[in-house]
């Protein structure tokens, strides 16, 4: 592996020599956009038009291999000098040695008195120092059919109990109450109902009763009840919305990143509220993004410069319109107008009880791939819930 | 006769020096392609068994210790590896004599005559030339349970009572993905074995026909021994391909529901780049490939032998 380290820096080295003298900086930043519609490019001219001195290359990597391809380049010795970062990739990235604490940079930068308060705190590194700086932020929250709850005489569930006597109501023929989502990315949802209920991602925190019988009251809804349609296990964040959309299901989780999508299928007949209370506990998932500066950079000033421009309100917006998330400045906030109000309403209104996931080595391994297999397992009858959470007990053993 | 000794005496270091030069000549042309292959196939391979032995996590590069023989030792006591083991055999076992035999049932239709055979030829070869990774969203979505088109069929033809996860079903879920397989590369056998149809002489089926021998007793006696080599070698060719095929999994399923279409590539894939293991996933990789060494090793003796006999 150094090898391969020496041999990328080499060619690093090689290709400054000839380039360094005659060009400007360049920045390498990796940024993932699903959205076709795309404003990376105006960003980009407006930031080398207010910066002559400076040249931006942004590639768009692809989802999903997006933290393979990353780590595998800090490693590589060719990581981009920024990139859009998680928060759960945070601990391992600062394991690594790869993040460039940047905390006096926002120190003493003039936007940060227009970030949104507390997303900062939120998202401090594991060792107190500031590596990330917050970009965009999203909230998961209930959709549901208002429609199809009208006719049926049911009022969008406050509880968990209520949220679960109106998915076997709205059960009928091919028709689902709530579109589960047991694949790739689903622990999120499961958080409701699972974490919101007193599990927690430490040592102990999987096997206590509770935490068990909160399993088996979601797996429940899926073998007892059946108002999850059987497709679940197999069920990513495509078969959801595309099941929802086609009125295959009366409730999903998910964020305002899908409400454009949402409403042109549906119209008035899709709503949100926040997701109901378990036990008088609530729990959602807050959905981040951040940038943040390797360490291993050598234009870390241009960097700087780069990110900071698009946490800037006007870029902000800009930004987050294209990705369909919420953006972190007041000001960007106060005038934003790119979604119905009743989802921005839905998650402003989740956010006192929006978390993050524990931020330790093991999460990353939690989220990516142990979660779903465990799930996968447990819906299908291949393992029972107690032995689920064992499971992923055992990632957090330490 | 001294004068003659002499002349040969001068003549022989010469002709050795020449048979020597001309001896050489086959490595020399041979060398980049040896190097070549030495720097992008063998070089990664010693790199893929040296790391085996390591301790080697990603994220954490400063903690690389050598284990000797631990990942080994872990991997065969991990029931993953036996429920991939099983299942790579399924995979490979099921879908490359599917895919052989209805390729052969392809490409003998295509052998007769009738009209727009051209066209039939050109589209025939159409799944084999999609990307796999466009083949899988495709049969992920003709196998979606709520919106897809194949339970909307069967459904409709009455066949089935109730939409299937076909790809939520732990029992059925590998079946579907090796059906996926089959589609995509039967065309390939169909190709190959049509070329090897076209040069079996005509004569040998009109002698066959006058001396009264069946339809099958002409396939079997004739048309299978003019395939023999050909399907050998397809077969061998895709049995490593088939093996080492992870994209149409990995999009369908991701290996899922738990591990009901793990495969041991995919194994290794997932531990090493979504785990970040190296050194697991490297001990997954050498030891596919050992086995996967054996077997092509045993068919190339058998079957081959067989051909050229």
């Amino acid at each position: 592996m150094s090898r391969l380290k020496t041999t990328a820096a080499a060619a690093a080295l090689i290709a400054g020599l000839g380039l360094g003298h005659a060009q400007a900086e360049t920045v390498r930043f990796w940024y993932h956009f699903d959205n076709p519609e795309n404003p990376m490019s105006g960003l980009v001219e407006k930031f080398e038009k207010a910066n002559p001195d400076i040249t931006v290359e942004a590639d768009n990597v692809p989802w999903n291999s997006y933290y393979d391809n990353l780590y595998t380049a800090i490693i590589g010795g060719n990581a981009p000098d920024a990139a859009m970062v998680k928060l759960f990739a945070q601990p391992r990235l600062v394991e690594m040695g790869a993040l460039e604490p940047i905390g006096d940079r926002i120190d003493a930068w003039d936007g940060k008195e227009e970030l949104l308060d507390n997303l900062l705190s939120i998202n401090a590194g594991p060792d107190g120092s500031q590596y990330y700086l917050p970009i965009q932020y999203v909230v998961l929250y209930l959709y549901y059919r208002a429609d199809l709850f009208e006719e049926a005489g049911l009022q969008p569930p406050k509880t968990c109990e209520e949220f679960r006597e109106a998915a076997k109501k709205l059960t009928e023929g091919d028709r689902y109450g709530f579109g589960f989502r047991g694949g790739k990315g689903g622990w999120d949802q499961w958080g409701s109902f699972v974490l919101s209920r007193g599990a927690k991602l430490e040592p102990g925190g999987l096997t206590t009763p509770e935490a068990i019988e909160a399993n088996q009251w979601l797996i429940d809804m899926f073998q007892e009840d059946k108002s999850i349609p059987p497709s679940a296990p197999n069920d990513g964040f495509q078969e959801i919305i595309g099941a929802f959309k086609s009125g295959k299901t009366a409730m999903t989780i998910h964020h305002i990143g899908s409400s454009k999508d949402l409403v042109a299928a549906l119209g008035d007949k899709v709503s949100a509220v926040p997701v109901p209370k378990c036990d008088g506990n609530a729990w959602t998932s807050y959905g981040d993004e951040s940038l943040a500066i390797f360490s291993a950079s050598e234009n870390k000033d241009a960097a700087w410069k780069w990110i900071s421009f698009l946490a800037e309100p006007e870029n902000n917006v800009a930004f987050v319109k294209a990705t369909g998330q919420m953006p972190v400045t007041k000001t960007g906030s106060e005038t934003y107008d790119g979604h119905p109000k009743r989802f921005v309403e839905a998650t402003v209104n989740s956010l006192p009880f929006a978390h993050v996931l524990p931020q330790t080595s093991a999460t990353a391994d939690f989220v990516n791939t142990e979660w779903q297999i465990a799930m996968q397992q447990a819906l299908t009858g291949q393992i029972t819930a107690e032995a689920m959470m064992e499971k992923l007990q055992g990632l957090f053993a330490d | 006769m001294s004068s003659i000794n002499d002349a040969l005496a001068l003549e022989a270091p010469r002709r050795r020096k020449r048979s020597r030069r001309s001896g050489l000549l086959p490595y020399a042309l041979l060398t980049p392609a040896v190097v070549v292959v030495l720097i992008i196939v063998f070089a990664p391979m010693v790199e893929a068994l040296v790391t085996s032995f390591y301790e080697y996590v990603l994220f954490r590069p400063n903690a690389a210790k050598f284990v000797g023989l631990d990942n080994f030792v872990t991997l065969f006591n991990d029931p993953v590896f036996w429920t991939s083991l099983w299942q790579t055999a399924l995979w490979i076992g099921l879908t490359v004599p599917l895919q052989m035999g209805l390729g052969l049932v392809a490409a003998l239709l295509l052998n007769k005559e009738f009209a727009w055979r051209g066209i039939a030829r050109a589209l025939v070869i159409i799944p084999w030339a999609l990307p796999s990774v466009v083949i899988a969203l495709m049969w992920r979505w003709i196998y979606d349970p709520n919106i897809g088109i194949l339970n909307d069929l069967l459904l409709r033809l009455d066949i089935i009572r109730a939409a299937i996860p076909w790809l939520a079903d732990p029992d059925v879920a590998l079946y579907a993905i090796i059906a996926t397989l089959t589609w995509q590369g039967f065309p390939f056998f169909a190709v190959m074995i049509l070329a090897g149809l076209q040069g079996i002489p005509k004569s040998q089926y009109e002698a066959a026909s006058i001396d009264g021998a069946s339809a099958w007793r002409q396939f079997r006696h004739i048309t299978l021994p003019g395939i023999a080599p050909i399907l050998a070698t397809a077969g061998l060719l895709r049995t490593i391909w088939v093996a080492n095929s992870i994209d149409v999994i990995f999009v369908m399923t991701g290996g899922g529901p738990g591990y009901s279409t793990y495969t041991l590539p995919l194994f290794a894939f997932v531990k090493a780049r979504q785990n970040l293991d190296f050194g697991y996933g490297s001990a997954i990789a050498v030891t596919f490939t050992v086995i996967l060494g054996a077997i092509v090793a045993v068919y190339i003796a058998r079957t081959m032998r067989e051909v050229e006999r």
